[in-house]
């Protein structure tokens, strides 16, 4: 396979950064598909178009996700690229991988692929970058029998289901994030496999509000740690971060001297919910208004740690596209125990009875965040069976229209219009 | 569920051959049988694919259902 004059994509060569045209060239010295790599990105910046494909009928056998076709919409010129299909890996929760794991794969993608991979995709996925069709079932053998992997979601199915580090590495998991992630994925093979929903649906799980994986932001469904009791507080240590004892943010910003740690400037004002106060030496924290910032306990991770009676808080229907519509996800159920000796069954439940009503309501392509977009946070609250709360309200009310349900009104909406008017008859 | 499982399958493949569109998403079989849940007729679906009668067609981010044959990959475009 011919190289190709690349003068635009050696400009992104330039600079102190690691990039991603010098990796591709040295690739193509093993994988010469990606000499044809380069010329077709560098005919895409060109002609400021995409010359990719995707979609069609590609996968392994009895699998309905983890392998997306792809193919060169310019073949004859590039005939390397002509099929460059992706395959997804489930990665292990939390990406807890050994290297002599990560080795097994690389060689195994030498084999039968480009070689390239995207470590990693937004779901957390190995993503590996470049096959042909007849390599699939080989790859997929391979993966499965020897390196005992398996594919991830893509799809209309379950993506991969993600978590953040948790209690294996962080003191503020206030769930077992990997526990979860793990039974869900073994839980719903099926769904993660196979097409289920009118579109994709994300899980992602974070032990914390600090919400290491966004999955406010990137999962149709959030399962965030927190707590319903108090913010355990060390006043020791409180007083220690300010008589300078302690380095505040546990010397995360200690590349620039900041100057001496001032609480008021640094932790009080700026308590989102203004509930936190100095009565001489002690802290004072107004629990009822904390909205779990986490800003203090992360400012001050010696004296502030997260309640003891600990689960998590459900947001629904987030999604971050790549062209517009990006939208958080709503907090539905303010907390839930998240039970490993139960087998996560109250998780689960709230998990079917979303996925009952949107396979039935959500239009095709529409996100379980659209769907409730489209149809109203109160119907699906009421679905939920979750009583509102102010929290649920982002505005004052501007539609004068009030649609009163039937049993909300007294004697309901039947009545004999003839007695009515006979009150308007004189 | 007002079919059973075979007439719901058998209902389907019906549809996927017959329609205008090759390629259908999961909800076009929900009137296959208006009574099923729509996990049943989900199931029954992708039971025809393991059988060999239907295909899956994806995008990468959307799957739909192809009678065997009717779907074409990107490439064939």
């Amino acid at each position: 396979m011919p190289k190709h004059d690349t003068p635009l994509l050696d400009e992104l060569e330039k600079g102190p950064w690691p990039s991603f045209v010098t990796d591709l060239k040295r690739q193509a010295e093993k994988k010469p598909e990606c000499f044809d790599i380069l010329g077709q990105l560098e005919l895409s910046f060109k002609d400021r178009i995409t010359h990719w494909k995707h979609g069609g009928i590609v996968g392994v056998f009895g699998y309905g996700g983890g392998i997306v076709g792809r193919y060169s919409d310019v073949p004859d010129q590039f005939p390397g690229v002509a099929h460059f299909h992706t395959v997804r890996l489930n990665q292990p929760s939390s990406k807890f991988y050994s290297s002599a794991k990560l080795r097994d794969i690389c060689n195994l993608w030498e084999k039968y692929g480009s070689g390239m991979t995207n470590m990693h995709g937004s779901t957390g996925d190995l993503v590996l970058l470049g096959t042909t069709t007849p390599n699939l079932e080989p790859l997929f053998y391979e993966l499965t029998h020897d390196l005992n992997q398996d594919l991830g979601g893509s799809g209309s199915n379950l993506r991969t289901p993600e978590c953040c580090l948790g209690r294996a590495r962080c003191e503020w998991g206030c769930y077992d994030t990997q526990a979860l992630c793990h039974h869900l994925t073994m839980h719903y093979q099926d769904e993660i496999h196979r097409p289920a929903f009118p579109y994709k649906f994300k899980f992602k799980f974070s032990g914390c509000p600090n919400d290491c994986v966004a999955a406010i932001a990137r999962s149709d469904f959030a399962v965030i740690g927190t707590w319903r009791d108090d913010i355990r507080i060390d006043q020791a240590a409180v007083k220690g971060y300010i008589s300078g004892e302690f380095i505040p943010n546990a010397g995360a910003h200690s590349g620039k001297d900041w100057g001496k740690f001032d609480i008021k400037k640094e932790v009080l004002d700026l308590c989102p919910t203004e509930c936190m106060w100095m009565e001489g030496d002690t802290l004072k924290i107004d629990n009822s208004e904390c909205t779990r910032c986490m800003h203090c306990i992360n400012v001050m991770p010696r004296a502030l740690r997260p309640g003891l009676k600990q689960g998590a808080t459900i947001c629904v229907g987030a999604k971050a596209p790549i062209l517009d519509g990006a939208q958080f996800a709503t907090m539905t159920i303010p907390f839930i125990d998240v039970n490993p000796e139960t087998e996560f069954e109250e998780v689960i439940e709230v998990i079917e009875k979303i996925w009952d009503w949107w396979m039935e309501v959500g239009k095709n392509r529409e996100r379980v965040g659209e769907t409730i977009m489209r149809v109203g946070l109160p119907t699906f609250l009421k679905v939920m069976e979750v009583t509102p709360v102010p929290q649920h309200i982002k505005e004052p009310r501007s539609n004068p229209y009030v649609f009163w349900q039937e049993d909300e009104v007294e004697g309901g909406f039947e009545r004999d219009v003839k007695e009515f008017r006979k009150r308007n008859a004189q | 569920m007002a079919l059973s499982k075979d007439e719901l399958k058998a209902a389907i493949l019906e549809k996927a051959l017959n329609a205008p569109k090759p390629q259908l998403y999961v909800k076009d079989f929900y009137a296959c049988d208006p009574d099923a849940k729509p996990r049943e007729v989900k199931n029954a679906a992708n039971d025809l694919v393991k059988e060999g009668k239907m295909d899956f067609w994806s995008s990468g981010s959307t799957t739909m259902y192809a009678a065997k044959g009717r779907a074409k990959d990107e490439e064939h475009r």
